[in-house]
């Protein structure tokens, strides 16, 4: 199978994907107990204005009804309007989603760019000190509740130290730079803003850190696990035998080999990333997407909690086919036999 | 194979040097732009949550009149007797008022010179306006509104509105959130009828003292100063709020000097920053009141004999020492202290464990019972008071089920009456001893609205409904005392305590003045930093 053919068979599988999510995620939020148009006019308000609220927002309808509503909706981009910030869903997102992808990307390239060189130490220098080393981290670094992390972080180098900020995204004193991509350090650079980019990294540094560690250990562990399996097989002690330098066998031929699994671990922490994002935001006061939903969901937000659901479901799709397509790419094997 | 690996040691340690590089050239630049603490002329006040809405017609929440009450002016505004806060009214916009005998016409002389922010002067038209609109867009804020009929413009400066049945709260509603006079300019910014409602909900449009300049979502708001307000000029020229939901994130802020007030921290967050010499934790009473609904339409809760044995069975003392840390005083009827109505010497329960099993004996109900307890997680002392009920209940042979549901399921199911016991707060919207007696106890306003007992007792409905007609305070007072009497033998609620507000400021701020019926709102005008 080639790529052109497992795209259009993901493409496919996206609309079942998306179908199956939205009649789940609609059953659901419409089976939970609770009054979303009360929730809206407030605890005192009169039943008469909760009914015509009600009409508002099309409650009064079949749930069929809303349901198709919905899907013809979708399917021109309108999510629908946020009952708790009485703005477009799509609106939201658009305000939210950048803050949460760009600190979710950092400490993704956190992860790897560390992580990825830390396990091939690991592994060509097994059982020495920084082996050792790198596996203490790695496993404290799957073991360390993030919460935990965070706030200790947040109190070292914020608290006592003082050399990073501590909330939110920007200086609320400098001037945000106009909004292109809603990624401040592109926007910053855009709009030639060294300040607001030199305080957009400061910010960004505290939580991507502790949001990237956990991944970082997962990266490294298993880095170094394949990378020993790889360069315990035969074709590997050929090659040095033959006389190829040892760099070389291990970039070339180890390392690429190593990698495919280790793809697949960084392709699912993206999801992770962004899902996890929700404790590290509400320490951090990072305004994104997991406190956006988390309040969405105590506020009984139909329409935004289905926007972020579909949302994520897209994203994890996209994200499959993204790390199939790179297998293909570091796997001849699995392009000829799809 | 050794050689090989140094360029990978160096990018490793590369990375690591650069990151710890990062924090420490950050701490270098930033040193020389910005010393410790916030500009003198700015006050940054770290709160909890966002605002939802900033429309005065249609917010009711705490968060967005924080945000909304500096910005504009109102008719009334609560009054500061002797540097303290009260529950009395006087005039802000209002110069002069007279109300007709039978309470049915109210006639305000506006003060002249009071101008919105962008220079339109706030006259009768205005405030007619604003109360159509408010009527027209008919959301929550309306509600406190129940009797009006119309607003006449009688002169450029007089503006009388009419009410088709007397309702005595109303002058103090007037200085409700929900009652700010809104720019009719608003209208220019209108979309699809829907009185401007887009627009107001992210933007201000009023005359007081602030107006938005920037709200960024989930991040902070702006204040900056109205250049056309007809008052003494503040002295923030800007007041910040920052949202920072992690409560040990807001403390340590506080602490660091990057906010001037830290606002919702727990009792023993606050306790610990007593101990910081920069810190200034005030205490004051409030009228925010907690207290557990007992289902009156359900067996056993529809014996009043056992309701009483309940309200004995309470462990009050112990819940405000180990649940409220000392931090609230125990109720005495439904009407707290520091609202006028409330009577000083009501009957107030303690815990009496032989009583309540005297009066279990008399209800006749058999031993074991289990009751459900339904609360959330929305507030961190509805469980702990949960378990204080179940270990004293327990001891009766009634059996406590703790049910913790999600805020909004457990509001549906209070509207429903689908529940035996639950706990809830309270706090009055307008300064009138009714948002107490009569949403609770009305019995047209079973559920969510605010009899969450579901009591009814015709008497009771009877002496509150007179009590809301007539406009004689002591007239007033003595009804809703009569009805207090029946209620508090009748126990549909077990009275548990009112808070002590708390709140961190740095210990320079100066000028803040509590005022119980603002809760989370300050008096930015009047505030300073030395």
């Amino acid at each position: 199978m080639g790529f052109g053919q497992l795209i259009a068979r993901r493409m496919l599988l996206l609309l079942l994907v998306l179908f199956g999510v939205t009649v789940v995620t609609f059953s659901v939020s419409h089976l939970v107990p609770g009054d979303p148009a009360r929730m809206l006019v407030g605890q005192r308000a009169s039943q008469e204005v909760v009914e015509q609220m009600r009409h508002q927002l099309g409650l009064d309808r079949p749930i069929w009804e809303q349901y198709l509503r919905y899907m013809r909706n979708l399917m021109q981009g309108d999510l629908g309007i946020s009952i708790r910030t009485q703005r477009p869903v799509v609106e939201d997102l658009v305000i939210f989603f950048p803050a949460t992808l760009e600190l979710a990307l950092t400490a993704m390239f956190l992860a790897v760019a560390v992580g990825i060189p830390l396990g091939i130490v690991s592994a060509t220098r097994k059982d020495t000190v920084a082996d050792h080393v790198s596996r203490v981290l790695s496993v404290a670094g799957v073991s360390t509740p993030l919460f935990w992390l965070g706030l200790v972080a947040l109190l070292v180098l914020y608290g006592r130290l003082g050399w990073l900020p501590g909330s939110g995204r920007l200086d609320p004193f400098i001037v945000p730079p106009p909004r292109l991509t809603g990624f401040l350090l592109l926007d910053s650079l855009l709009a030639g803003r060294p300040d607001a980019f030199w305080s957009t990294v400061r910010h960004l540094v505290l939580p991507a850190l502790c949001l990237s560690y956990v991944h970082l250990a997962v990266v490294t562990r298993q880095v170094r696990a394949s990378m020993l399996e790889v360069l315990s097989q035969d074709y590997i002690r050929t090659a040095l035998a033959n006389g190829i330098p040892g760099r070389s066998v291990i970039y070339r031929h180890a390392l690429r080999n190593a990698l495919i699994p280790t793809v697949t671990v960084v392709g699912l922490a993206v999801g992770d990333l962004l899902g996890g994002a929700i404790l590290t935001e509400t320490i951090f006061a990072w305004p994104g997407m997991g406190s956006y939903v988390v309040d969405s969901i105590n506020f009984l937000d139909f329409p935004a909690i289905m926007g972020f659901t579909v949302f994520i479901a897209v994203g994890y799709v996209l994200i499959n086919l993204v790390v199939d397509l790179t297998y293909m790419w570091l796997d001849p094997r699995i392009r000829a036999v799809g | 194979m050794r050689k090989s690996k140094r360029p990978l040691v160096a990018l490793v340690a590369l990375l690591v040097v650069g990151l710890l590089g990062t924090s420490c050239a950050g701490k270098k630049a930033e040193a020389p732009l910005k010393p410790a603490g916030v500009p003198q002329d700015t006050l940054v006040i770290g709160v909890a949550e966002d605002a939802d809405n900033l429309d005065p017609a249609v917010t009711v929440t705490n968060n967005s009149w924080a945000i909304t009450y500096p910005c504009y002016q109102r008719l009334m505004r609560y009054k500061v007797v002797n540097g303290q806060g009260s529950t009395e009214v006087e005039g802000d916009l209002a110069e002069s008022w007279e109300v007709s005998p039978d309470g049915l016409v109210w006639t305000f002389k506006l003060k002249q010179g009071s101008k919105f922010d962008d220079g339109t002067p706030v006259d009768a038209k205005a405030v007619k306006f604003t109360f159509d609109r408010l009527r027209a867009v008919g959301k929550g804020p309306f509600d406190a509104f129940p009797t009006l009929e119309s607003v006449e413009v009688v002169g450029d400066y007089t503006v009388r509105f009419k009410l088709n049945a007397p309702f005595p709260p109303f002058i103090y509603t007037l200085a409700n959130n929900g009652a700010s006079i809104v720019n009719p300019k608003v209208m220019e910014r209108e979309q699809n009828g829907d009185k401007g409602q887009a627009y107001l909900a992210e933007h201000t449009m009023g005359s007081g003292p602030y107006r938005l300049v920037e709200w960024a979502k989930d991040q902070y708001f702006k204040l900056e100063l109205n250049p056309h307000y007809n008052g003494p000029r503040p002295k923030f020229a800007t007041v910040m709020f920052k949202i920072i939901k992690d409560p040990s994130a807001r403390r340590l802020q506080l602490e660091r000097g990057d906010l001037d007030i830290a606002e919702e921290l727990s009792v023993d967050q606050l306790e610990e920053l007593k101990k910081n010499p920069d810190v200034d934790v005030r205490e004051f009473p409030s009228l925010s009141v907690v207290y557990v609904y007992l289902n009156c339409q359900r067996r056993p809760l529809d014996n009043p004999k056992f309701r009483q044995a309940l309200s004995y069975a309470t462990d009050y003392e112990g819940i405000i020492k180990g649940v409220m840390l000392g931090k609230a005083v125990q109720m005495r009827g439904p009407v707290p202290k520091g609202m006028w109505g409330h009577v000083p010497d009501m009957f107030q329960y303690k815990m009496d464990l032989d009583k309540a099993k005297q009066l279990l004996a008399e209800s006749g109900v058999k031993t074991p019972v289990t009751l459900g307890y339904l609360y959330a997680d929305r507030d961190p002392t509805w469980e702990p008071i949960g378990l204080s009920l179940q270990s004293t209940f327990g001891q009766l042979g009634i059996k406590v089920e703790m049910q913790k549901l999600a805020y909004a399921t457990m509001r549906d199911k209070l509207d429903r009456g689908d529940f035996d016991l639950a706990v809830g707060n309270w706090t009055p919207d307008f300064a009138d001893p009714y948002m107490f007696m009569n949403y609770w106890f009305d019995s047209e306003f079973f559920g969510l609205a605010g009899n969450r007992s579901f009591y009814k007792n015709p008497r009771v409905d009877e002496l509150i409904r007179q009590a809301a007609r007539i406009t004689d305070q002591a007239e007033r007072e003595k009804l809703y005392r009569q009805a207090q009497e029946i209620i508090i033998q009748e126990a549909p609620y077990i009275f548990l305590f009112q808070r002590n507000y708390m709140v961190a400021f740095r210990k320079n701020v100066k000028g803040y003045v509590f005022q119980p019926m603002l809760l989370n709102i300050f008096n930015t005008p009047d505030m300073s930093k030395e």
